[in-house]
């Protein structure tokens, strides 16, 4: 008599338990995200991946009119550093002239989305918070950001019980293999804005550059029939390919997609060659494909596995005038 | 004269001299070292004085100098052999010719220069790479682990390893091995390994071309998310 009961009791307490658990990891996310856009922060980190660690420096505050000032900074190598003041973003990198342009988004070892608003997240990833941990000598909450489908890779985060910081953060696949992770070594918040943004402050950025509103979008012949869940397509163009080989640049047509955490780009252009078998290559979790079918050359690249990039590239068709542009977002 | 000698001995390993007079104990010394008896008796009274201050060690070893010269002994007769098979090569060689009275002893012989010349393939396949390392290197493409899905690839008898260092983003080199064995035994014909040098280069130039696309796929990738969404 007593057993179901209990029984019941336990269950009724293992399913609360398991809905606050993820209540609880979209919290701690939310509290990232709001962490990330209002403290004052001075940070060193780590990323490593290929076997090697590549050090930052990370800070970010909130100067006169609240305006966002970022800095990140690669200490390693040649100067590669991303500002921003506000929504000016500034890429300095050694292949070209320093550029501002006007965006939300800053291409960083850290995603976007976690300064962003988290539920984006929600239709492709589930959240779950494991346990603490102790991460750069301080009390670590960990948050799972898991994919719901076996179409692309799961992130780990620790953050910090303090101030709601990140401290460490891991790409796994599926099978918990580690691709990349991101090991913060400093942290330090403060409540007023670190000498090195009050400076950066007054300095001026480069100037901005139209490259946005020159890349009108364009009517593409071809299109991707599946996508994994979640993607959509962020924008779609024709330019050159840079670098590409000695004789100079080549033509290609051009589709970015966005699940809200990670990227997937799809290049088509037609080649001289008739065939060549798939290749590929990883750098950390970020994965490069192409192939040669039919005289079409099909390249992929973005954070995802290798069955992904395969099964992008073998969907992608001639348009359909109907619904041009349009992936079906089916499993 | 030897109760004498003997409380000498005890004072000085009381660490106190006899004599005030420093020539007594050297004088004392010497007669020590020449005299077996003597010696001993400076051993024993050492370990009487150890025993007495509660000094012994845990396992009692009563005469160390037997096993240190003993151990000194065994350390020589290894290291004479090993020195004998370091001889050159090239002098084993020839010598064999001269000396092939023995059987056993050209067997040996030969074992040596197969043995070298192994070594000297291991250290050509070593300067090779080298090369390959410069053609990669101006070629400056990015980092990249590849995976290579070349089906001649594990159709060739002989592949050499090779080390494609290639420069990252950053500009300093990241080395991408790819290590493959060999499967052909030691029998290296010129004919057959200048024919695989050609192929080998074409293999390399194949490999700078791909690495060369997919570096370029990877940087325009992450410069088109910086540039922006133009879909709003």
């Amino acid at each position: 008599m007593k057993f179901p009961a209990l029984l019941l009791l336990l269950l009724s307490v293992n399913v609360s338990a398991v809905t606050t658990e993820t209540d609880s990891a979209k919290l701690w996310l939310e509290r990232l995200s709001q962490s990330l856009r209002e403290l004052n922060f001075t940070t060193s980190f780590v990323v490593v991946k290929n076997n090697q660690a590549e050090p930052y420096h990370w800070l970010h505050g909130i100067g006169d009119d609240n305006q966002e000032l970022e800095i990140f900074a690669r200490l390693n190598g040649p100067r590669r550093d991303v500002l921003r003041q506000g929504d000016i973003v500034s890429y300095i990198e050694p292949e070209q002239e320093p550029y501002s342009i006007i965006s939300d988004d800053l291409r960083t070892p850290i995603p976007t989305i976690f300064r962003g608003n988290i539920s984006n997240l929600e239709e492709s990833y589930r959240f779950i918070s494991v346990g603490r941990s102790r991460v750069l000598g301080r009390v670590a909450q960990l948050i799972r950001i898991v994919a719901k489908d076996n179409y692309r890779y799961s992130y780990w985060l620790w953050l910090d019980h303090k101030t709601g910081l990140m401290l460490k953060m891991a790409v796994l696949t599926r099978q918990g293999q580690l691709l990349e992770q991101i090991q913060f070594t400093h942290i330090e918040v403060s409540e007023q804005l670190s000498a090195n943004l009050a400076q950066f402050q007054q300095s001026e950025l480069p100037p901005v550059s139209k490259l946005n509103s020159n890349q009108p979008k364009q009517q593409l012949n071809w299109q991707v029939n599946w996508l994994p869940q979640g993607f959509n397509i962020v924008k779609s163009n024709q330019h050159s390919l840079s670098s590409y080989n000695k004789h100079g640049d080549k033509k290609v047509e051009f589709m970015l997609f966005s699940d809200g955490l990670t990227e997937v780009s799809v290049y088509v252009n037609p080649s001289a060659e008739k065939l060549r078998a798939p290749e590929y290559a990883s750098d950390g979790a970020t994965l490069v494909y192409n192939h040669i079918i039919q005289g079409i050359e099909i390249g992929i690249v973005g954070d995802i596995p290798i069955v992904t990039a395969k099964r992008i590239a073998e969907s992608i068709g001639v348009a359909n005038t109907t619904k041009a542009n349009k992936p079906s977002n089916e499993q | 004269m030897s109760e004498i000698k003997s409380e000498s001995i005890s004072s000085l390993v009381d660490n106190y001299s006899p004599s005030t007079d420093d020539t007594v104990s050297a004088h004392l010394v010497d007669n020590m070292l020449k005299d077996e008896d003597l010696s001993e008796t400076w051993q024993n009274y050492h370990l009487i004085g150890d025993v007495l201050r509660d000094e012994v060690p845990q396992s009692l070893q009563l005469d160390l100098s037997d096993t240190i010269s003993a151990a000194i002994a065994q350390e020589a007769t290894i290291l004479s052999p090993k020195a004998s098979t370091h001889t050159s090569s090239d002098e084993v060689y020839s010598d064999d010719e001269l000396l092939a009275e023995q059987n056993t002893l050209i067997e040996q012989q030969t074992n040596v220069v197969n043995a070298s010349s192994r070594f000297k393939k291991a250290v050509s396949r070593l300067v090779k790479p080298m090369g390959q390392v410069a053609i990669a290197a101006s070629a400056a493409v990015l980092m990249i682990v590849g995976v290579q899905n070349n089906v001649h690839d594990s159709a060739s008898p002989i592949t050499p390893s090779q080390v494609v260092q290639t420069m990252p983003l950053a500009g300093y080199a990241n080395p991408v091995s790819f290590n493959l064995q060999s499967s052909q035994p030691e029998k290296s014909q010129q004919r057959q390994a200048i024919d695989q040098q050609a192929i080998n280069d074409q293999k390399m130039a194949d490999r700078v071309a791909q690495q060369r696309r997919l570096q370029a796929l990877l940087n325009d990738h992450n410069q088109q998310i910086k540039l922006g969404s133009n879909i709003k």
